[in-house]
């Protein structure tokens, strides 16, 4: 069985903090989400994850980049960097880090749902031709992904993963489980180009993603319950689970 | 050129030690009986094979029934390989994980096990060490006498495998076992795989129908052309041919809910390889036992059987037995999650679930998502003392399952020793319930106990 070997207080260096769990659901509206999974290798595929985490097979890495039209937050846009994982035998996105365009979104994706975020310029653009996404971080190219010939999908062909953030919690220092909850009202797969990543950036020298596998273009509402599981993160999730 | 009812096909498949449905029969005994007749049934299918009369195929349906009025409903046991392999990944492990499935097929072979399975998968660290199942096979020939030999199954896809190999493999494997083979489809459901060999996820449905489709027609036919999506080929005689006649019983293997209905359609048996609860394996085979009896075949025989997979460990102490065999089901579990599933990695209509451990998650998840929870034991498992499994093998007997294969270890957390005491206390305790001793004691398949049509040629 194969498990993460990171250090835990290293990846904790940036970790959020949750000052107490929210209690009613988070709805984000006209939300158009990109979603990019690529391969890494697999030397690291180890240590860039917590001992309660099992890497996947092959080592896997997924890029989010969403604008958000209506949420609590208002309008903004952020991109998520996730680590291919299973929590147990749940597949699951590991956060390193999240990059979002406005000051509000920041703060309340640290404390609501514990991101480690960070502000940065985010050029998204999606058209009937393609997808673009840029994230710039102090003048810096951190990531960019060129997309074309859209091909529409299904609404329930593209999946996406529940995400764990690895922050400090009432609990203590705990990953925290988000079960999203997309609906799709319109899907597209993507053929697409890795341009530019910048591993440090997305929180860990040893993010290595080689080969893009897929890309896809959803326009759906996103719906954020309560937080229910946290996790121990240098226990597997089997007996180092916690209810909220 | 008279019109082959699918029902009349069901009897040909009883051959094969399945499902005959005797009104069926009596009704068909009762019919004007045209002459001559083709195995492989009229309409547009191109595979021909030995022209039978009518009334041979009576006597043989009659003979078959008076045989099967004992073996006729007994339950099929098999064991099924993945070569799951412990880490650290060494070669010394890996070895005695092969020799150590060997030895097990011999023994299952001397017990009386109707069939040994064998995977094939790739790149599947840990989980799945099989990726030439082909040579695992041909060594379980080698060293058994009776016992029939799966592929559970063969790759459908042109990347990993050329459909003419395939063809020629199985031929060959057929022919070194006496006719024991059987051959299973699948068309692979992780990225980890298909994306090894760079295999367009869209395409793999297609691929797999193209090869069940095609198959029959190599085994059979002595000029093989074909002009088609995932491979064309100019005329050859695709050698060897099987030993037996047609060809081997064909299956396909299934993963997915709704593939148990493109078995059916197709007249190819259904091979279970992830676990489901009862109601929804009733369900299944229900549906597929109605869906069967209007196939168009794609090949000489009709094969109806519905065989599911299991884990296998009994002890004649219950508690002794789950302390050992749920681990293991648990590890095997926790490593078939750690594959990258296909539709987790690449939006596509061809697949729709989470492969092996996605159906389970996905009923668990409208629950709850306690990432606590292993998959556990679901209902149904084959892991306890000889009362419970005989209690729990009843109920799939009862909801139409007609072959039950075994996983045996995984990562080799049970040792051998126990594998072994495990498979003979089944075969002591719980196979006679489900079995004659005769039947036990016949030979399967042997060249001198084919049916009289079975290598009629020779």
């Amino acid at each position: 069985m194969i498990v993460g070997s990171a250090n835990i207080e290293t990846l904790a260096e940036d970790a959020a903090t949750i000052e107490s769990f929210g209690t009613s659901e988070i709805v984000f509206e006209d939300v158009v989400c990109f979603q990019m999974t690529m391969e890494m290798r697999n030397q690291a595929r180890e240590a860039v994850l917590p001992k309660g985490l099992h890497p996947t097979v092959p080592a896997t890495l997924s890029m989010q980049a969403w604008e958000i039209g209506r949420s609590p937050f208002g309008e903004f846009k952020m991109v998520v960097c996730r680590i291919g994982c299973r929590s147990g035998v749940r597949a699951r996105g590991y956060s390193t880090r999240v990059y979002t365009n406005t000051q509000i979104a920041a703060t309340a994706l640290k404390q609501e749902f514990g991101f480690s975020t960070q502000l940065a310029e985010i050029d998204f653009r999606h058209s009937f031709d393609g997808t673009d996404v840029k994230v710039i971080f102090e003048s810096r190219v951190i990531f960019e992904a060129a997309c074309l010939d859209p091909e529409p999908m299904s609404n329930s062909d593209v999946q996406y993963t529940g995400t764990l953030n690895l922050a400090h919690t009432p609990n203590g220092l705990r990953l925290v489980q988000l079960e999203a909850h997309h609906v799709a009202s319109q899907v597209e797969r993507l053929s697409s180009r890795l341009l530019s990543f910048d591993s440090e950036a997305w929180g860990n020298s040893l993010l290595d993603p080689y080969t893009v596998v897929s890309a896809s273009l959803a326009y759906e509402t996103v719906t954020f319950p309560p937080v229910r599981f946290v996790c121990k993160p240098d226990e597997l999730a089997f007996t180092g689970t916690e209810s909220v | 050129m008279v019109d082959i009812t699918p029902m009349s096909f069901s009897l040909f498949s009883g051959i094969w030690g399945l499902y005959v449905d005797v009104k069926s029969l009596i009704k068909m005994a009762l019919q004007p009986m045209p002459y001559p007749v083709d195995w492989c049934g009229g309409g547009d299918n191109p595979v021909k094979g030995p022209t039978l009369q009518l009334s041979d195929i009576m006597k043989t349906n009659r003979r078959t029934i008076r045989s099967y009025e004992k073996r006729i409903w007994f339950l099929k046991f098999g064991i099924f390989f993945e070569l799951s392999t412990p880490r650290p990944l060494t070669r010394q492990n890996e070895w005695q994980v092969y020799h150590n499935g060997l030895e097990q097929c011999r023994l299952a072979d001397e017990l009386g096990f109707d069939h040994v399975w064998a995977v094939e998968h790739h790149f599947l660290e840990e989980y799945s060490h099989c990726s030439s199942p082909e040579v695992f096979l041909s060594a379980v020939a080698a060293q058994t006498r009776r016992i029939r030999i799966g592929h559970g199954a063969v790759v459908c896809v042109p990347e990993m495998n050329h459909p003419v190999r395939v063809a020629e493999r199985a031929a060959a494997l057929d022919i070194i076992s006496n006719g024991r083979l059987e051959v299973g489809t699948a068309r692979s459901s992780t990225w980890t795989e298909l994306g090894g060999f760079q295999v367009n996820p869209d395409d793999t449905k297609k691929t797999w129908d193209e090869f069940c489709r095609v198959l029959p027609k190599m085994w059979t036919q002595e000029e093989f052309e074909w002009q088609g999506k995932g491979f064309s080929m100019p005329s050859r005689n695709v050698l060897p041919k099987p030993y037996q006649n047609p060809h081997p019983p064909m299956w396909v293997t299934v993963t997915t809910p709704g593939t148990e209905l493109d078995a059916a359609d197709r007249g190819l048996g259904c091979l279970g390889v992830s676990a489901a609860g009862y109601e929804e394996q009733e369900r299944r085979t229900k549906e597929y036992h109605r869906r069967i009896q209007l196939c168009d075949p794609v090949g000489g025989v009709i094969n109806d059987q519905v065989h599911t997979m299991n884990f296998l460990y009994c002890d004649e102490d219950y508690r002794k037995a789950r302390d050992i065999g749920v681990p293991m089901v648990n590890a095997f579990n926790v490593a078939n999650t750690h594959l990258y599933w296909t539709r987790e990695a690449y939006p596509t209509r061809a697949y729709q679930t989470l492969g092996n451990a996605g159906a389970g998650m996905k009923a668990k998840k409208a629950a709850v998502d306690d990432p606590s929870l292993a998959k556990g034991l679901p209902e149904g498992v084959g892991v306890g003392d000889p009362e419970h499994l005989i209690n729990t093998i009843k109920k799939w007997e009862e909801i139409g399952v007609t072959g039950i294969n075994f996983l045996l270890n995984a990562m080799e957390m049970v040792p051998q020793e126990q594998v072994l005491a495990s498979m003979k206390l089944f075969a002591k305790e719980v196979m006679p319930r489900f079995r004659s001793k005769e039947d036990l004691a016949a030979p399967v398949y042997t060249p001198t106990s084919l049916p009289a049509f079975v290598g009629a040629e020779k």
